[in-house]
């Protein structure tokens, strides 16, 4: 009989040399610029906050209709609208160094000059941990996507951030990108500290009544959990091409949602448009999270990353 | 109340179902546990139901009658509003709550002339009440499409509100749209405010009214929302941040759903009217 039926289980994680006192982490985009959840969300139970994407000067984003509903999930085109990296550093981050979640910062860049300005700008900002890369958005016109889907030029991307800053670099890779274990392989040689995917699924829908797309972007990107079985496939497909840590995301509604991210090879993962839904998430997902690695005799969160039971491994 | 204060996620039970029309009904709901019922004229809740959809609906605050009991005005447009409309009496609720801006009260020398469009009333109810609770009244003026879509015409004037009605098929008071109306409520009033809430078309019409006689208008306006606490950045609005200051894209979440009307740039609204 064990002298501690109840051990108190490790919720910490190590990811990009970052120590998080929890795997959950605020999926950049729908946690604001991270103070605006205060008194709704438990901030105690998430690990990290990946900030709004910030680009150097303010954007105003894309008209509306920006989000639609679809079945299981939501579109948006925003079109990262954005204050800038100098009302950012000057006005939010004040306000978010000291809430308790470490901060990520996450940028976006036009050019490869401005991924280089905003990580050099950043290197120094007291209470950034760490930059998370945007090589993804699928609703901005330059830079995002277009850098994240050619293997070469993610890398470009990452290198320059890596020449910018001595704080850990994430790029955040994007499902449109052909051959994902090899732009993953090229931004680990660029000087990558860790990977996290996916970012939103570019997708369409359309008002059969009115014939007119539902977003004023025409194209959006679909999140929720509708995606989440492309994400943890690409979560597996990722983890095994790299020895980065990977922070996997994509629909997480829960507790076995995040256990099946680990398990995939995830080391932390993100929660985004089921916070909208259900701003208690954190601490559910936290205490739940407590009670499967109880269940199953895990002692610290950790040990569920890459555990995937393959079958005929006799797991 | 300070915008963001006092705002949390509160169950709540359907108590109570009054059927306004054939696709309207008003819904009071009692909290649960130590949820608190709160929230000012023109503040509104994000509400998750079972079968409800994916995201939660954005709803005005219809109705605050006690620190337990609240109202919500539903006109069934999807999935989301059909899913309120049919929970049964005793159903639970999730509601973010409250959220967003408030109309001021009228100033102690003026009189409040409200303009609502259909379900545009909904938070004129909780603003008649406070009025009413400090011995004052307003000129409301109620528009719809026919004679059945005057929801709660008897609330406003047991409030002791003055209601005068438009009906674009003529089944009721004016025929035509209600901002016909406003002329002579302003003119009645003496030294009126307007407030407004309904169709894009009809704010818009109300904003040139108020621009023109320089009167103060506040407008609220709603817009599809994916959070309802300004993180989602889905429900903007293209506003002046200050009087003759820059536009930019605003939420209708956090910093509305009232605004100042003046601060609205309607031609760049892309809204269908």
């Amino acid at each position: 009989m064990s002298p501690n039926p109840t051990p108190e289980v490790d919720l910490g994680v190590e990811v990009a040399g970052l120590r998080l006192a929890s795997p959950l982490i605020a999926a950049s985009g729908t946690f604001g610029y991270g103070d605006e959840y205060q008194g709704v969300a438990d901030y105690g139970a998430i690990g990290a906050i990946s900030a709004k994407g910030l680009y150097l000067e303010p954007r105003p984003g894309c008209p509306p209709p920006r989000i639609w509903e679809t079945p299981s999930g939501m579109l948006n085109a925003i079109g990262l609208q954005e204050v800038g990296i100098r009302r950012f550093l000057k006005e939010k981050l004040p306000k978010i160094r000291d809430l308790g979640p470490t901060l990520i910062a996450n940028i976006c860049g036009s050019s490869l000059e401005e991924y280089g300005e905003l990580a050099r700008i950043l290197d120094d900002a007291e209470g950034v941990a760490g930059i998370e890369v945007n090589i993804s958005c699928p609703n901005v016109a330059e830079g995002g996507i277009e850098f994240g889907r050619d293997p070469d030029m993610a890398a470009r991307a990452v290198a320059v951030v890596r020449r910018g800053t001595r704080l850990p670099v994430i790029p955040k890779l994007s499902p449109s990108a052909g051959d994902l274990p090899q732009v993953t392989r090229r931004v680990e040689e660029a000087g990558a500290d860790a990977i996290s995917l996916i970012n939103t699924i570019p997708a369409m829908a359309i008002d059969a009544e009115t014939r007119r797309p539902r977003l004023a972007n025409i194209i959006g990107g679909l999140s929720g959990p509708a995606i989440r079985p492309i994400a943890v496939r690409m979560v597996w497909q990722v983890a095994r091409a790299t020895r980065l840590p990977v922070i996997g995301m994509g629909g997480i509604t829960g507790a076995a949602d995040v256990v099946e991210f680990l398990l995939a090879g995830a080391t932390a993962v993100q929660i985004g448009t089921m916070n909208f839904v259900d701003p208690g998430i954190w601490k559910r997902t936290r205490n739940d999270l407590i009670a499967y690695c109880r269940r199953h005799q895990v002692l610290a969160v950790r040990e569920l990353t890459g555990a995937l039971a393959l079958p005929g491994s006799g797991a | 109340m300070e915008n963001g204060i006092g705002r949390e996620d509160v169950a709540a039970r359907l108590v109570e179902r009054q059927r306004l029309s054939e696709d309207a009904q008003l819904l009071r709901f009692r909290t649960l546990g130590d949820g608190t019922a709160s929230g000012l004229p023109g503040q509104f809740a994000m509400v998750r139901v079972a079968g409800g959809g994916l995201l939660r609906r954005p709803y005005s605050l219809a109705d605050v009658t006690s620190k337990r009991e609240f109202a919500l005005l539903v006109k069934e447009v999807g999935v989301g509003t059909r899913a309120l409309m049919t929970l049964p009496i005793g159903g639970e609720t999730s509601n973010l709550t409250p959220l967003g801006t408030a109309f001021r009260p009228p100033g102690s020398d003026r009189t409040a002339v409200i303009v609502a469009g259909g379900v545009g009333i909904a938070p004129f109810v909780l603003y008649c009440r406070r009025l009413m609770e400090s011995g004052r009244s307003a000129i409301v003026l109620l528009g719809g499409r026919r004679h059945r879509d005057l929801y709660l015409m008897d609330a406003f004037e047991r409030f002791g509100m003055d209601v005068r009605v438009a009906t674009e098929d003529g089944s009721r008071g004016t025929p035509g749209f209600v901002t016909a109306l406003v002329d002579d409520a302003l003119a009645d009033a003496g030294a009126p405010e307007l407030l407004s809430c309904g169709p894009t078309g009809m704010l818009r019409a109300v904003a040139r009214l108020a621009s023109a006689a320089g009167l103060s208008h506040q407008v609220s306006i709603e817009r599809r929302m994916g959070c309802g606490m300004g993180c989602c950045l889905g429900c903007v609005v293209w506003a002046e941040t200050r009087a003759g200051g820059p536009a930019e894209y605003l939420r209708s979440c956090t910093e509305g759903p009232v605004f100042d009307a003046d601060r609205i740039v309607w031609d760049r609204d892309p809204h269908p009217l």
